[in-house]
């Protein structure tokens, strides 16, 4: 990349040419962000090599979620969380539709993790195929992924062992199955 | 003297990650302050660069000049804020965040309002104007590479960096003279 544009023509306003002087001071970054970046290729590197679930677990995975009755979305925005239910660590953000798929955010709340990855039947249950990437310091994860409309089935596992979803569920769900599912309806 | 682009990469594909820690090192700084200027606030910008480090990782392997590594992570980077750029247009999230450097001796001494003049200007220009500007100007980038590095055709680059100009001489003109 060479340094050529410092003389055109068009710098010789002296406007112009503050206003570029200005934009290429530095700009301070977080200095964790690329242990961060190199965290989460680890990460990545790890579940590649994780053992997937046979079938037969995926399909008593989704079958008992749908046995609990968790045809609604369980993962509800912040906004609808009933009065005096824990705050939820998942949050969905339906953002951008396009003709066939939208945009999907999920959120968690992992703090003290090393890596988290969601599966789920956009996936194929696959724990390498949809790592999330921390943001900040306060231990959130984030994924977004691109769904066409229909229900999925899916939770989180965090560390490689431990599952997790979203604890505003009633606790009859959890506690019949012990199979940490939520469902997510992309409408 | 310091590992070349191509070197560092040939590390990290046989399984060094200490060397692209280091290619981060080197790029972060510069890409960094595309991104913070691209996307008008810190944290997005450091998501967007955070993403492209990884999503470049993924596929290294299809780097096919690794001593060029720097423009085609630099191609990341613009695509990826092109993305965050668009998510950030919907939900109508922008903040004037400012740079927060040491101010430098002999510094205007209004010189945190006129970064904000700038930021303020650069967040009204059309996102692919912005974009031309700063690969053009404060990237130093030539209109070749722009076209490479974007998809863009040079008379529109070119187009694109002018109307830019004229429109950031426009709204900081009465600024500037204040």
């Amino acid at each position: 990349m060479s340094m050529s544009a410092e003389h055109d023509d068009a710098l010789d306003d002296e406007v112009l040419r503050q206003v570029v002087s200005e934009l290429r001071r530095p700009v301070r970054l977080d200095p964790s962000l690329d242990r961060r970046a190199l965290d989460q290729i680890r990460a990545e590197a790890t579940l590649r090599m994780a053992p997937r679930p046979d079938r037969r677990w995926r399909a008593w995975l989704a079958g008992a979620a749908v046995a609990a009755g968790v045809g609604l979305a369980v993962v509800l925005p912040d906004q609808q969380r009933p009065a005096g239910a824990p705050a939820s660590p998942v949050t969905v953000e339906q953002g951008e539709a396009s003709s066939d798929a939208r945009s999907v955010r999920l959120r968690l709340a992992a703090p003290a993790s090393s890596r988290v990855a969601v599966v789920g039947d956009f996936n194929d249950w696959d724990p390498a195929a949809t790592p999330l990437r921390p943001v900040g310091d306060g231990g959130t994860w984030i994924v977004e992924l691109r769904l066409k409309p229909g229900r999925y089935h899916y939770t989180f596992l965090i560390d490689g062992r431990r599952w997790a979803r979203d604890p505003s569920e009633p606790p009859a769900a959890e506690s019949d199955f012990g199979a940490p599912v939520s469902v997510l309806t992309v409408s | 003297m310091s590992d070349s682009d191509a070197a560092l990469v040939a590390r990290t594909l046989g399984g060094d990650l200490t060397a692209y820690a280091a290619l981060m090192t080197r790029y972060r700084d510069k890409f960094g302050r595309y991104a913070f200027h691209m996307l008008g606030n810190r944290e997005d910008a450091q998501e967007a660069l955070q993403d492209s480090f990884v999503r470049a990782f993924r596929s290294l392997a299809s780097c096919r000049q690794p001593e060029r590594f720097g423009a085609w992570l630099f191609r990341i980077v613009v695509n990826r804020c092109r993305t965050v750029r668009r998510r950030l247009q919907r939900s109508r999230r922008f903040d004037a965040d400012l740079p927060d450097d040491v101010a430098a001796g002999g510094e205007r001494p209004d010189a945190f309002e006129w970064r904000d003049e700038i930021g303020q200007a650069l967040e009204q220009l059309r996102p692919h104007y912005r974009e031309a500007f700063l690969l053009r100007y404060v990237e130093g980038l030539e209109y070749a590479e722009m076209a490479e590095m974007t998809g863009a055709k040079e008379p529109a680059l070119r187009m694109r960096v002018k109307r830019a100009s004229d429109q950031l001489r426009e709204l900081l003109r009465d600024v500037h003279v204040r």
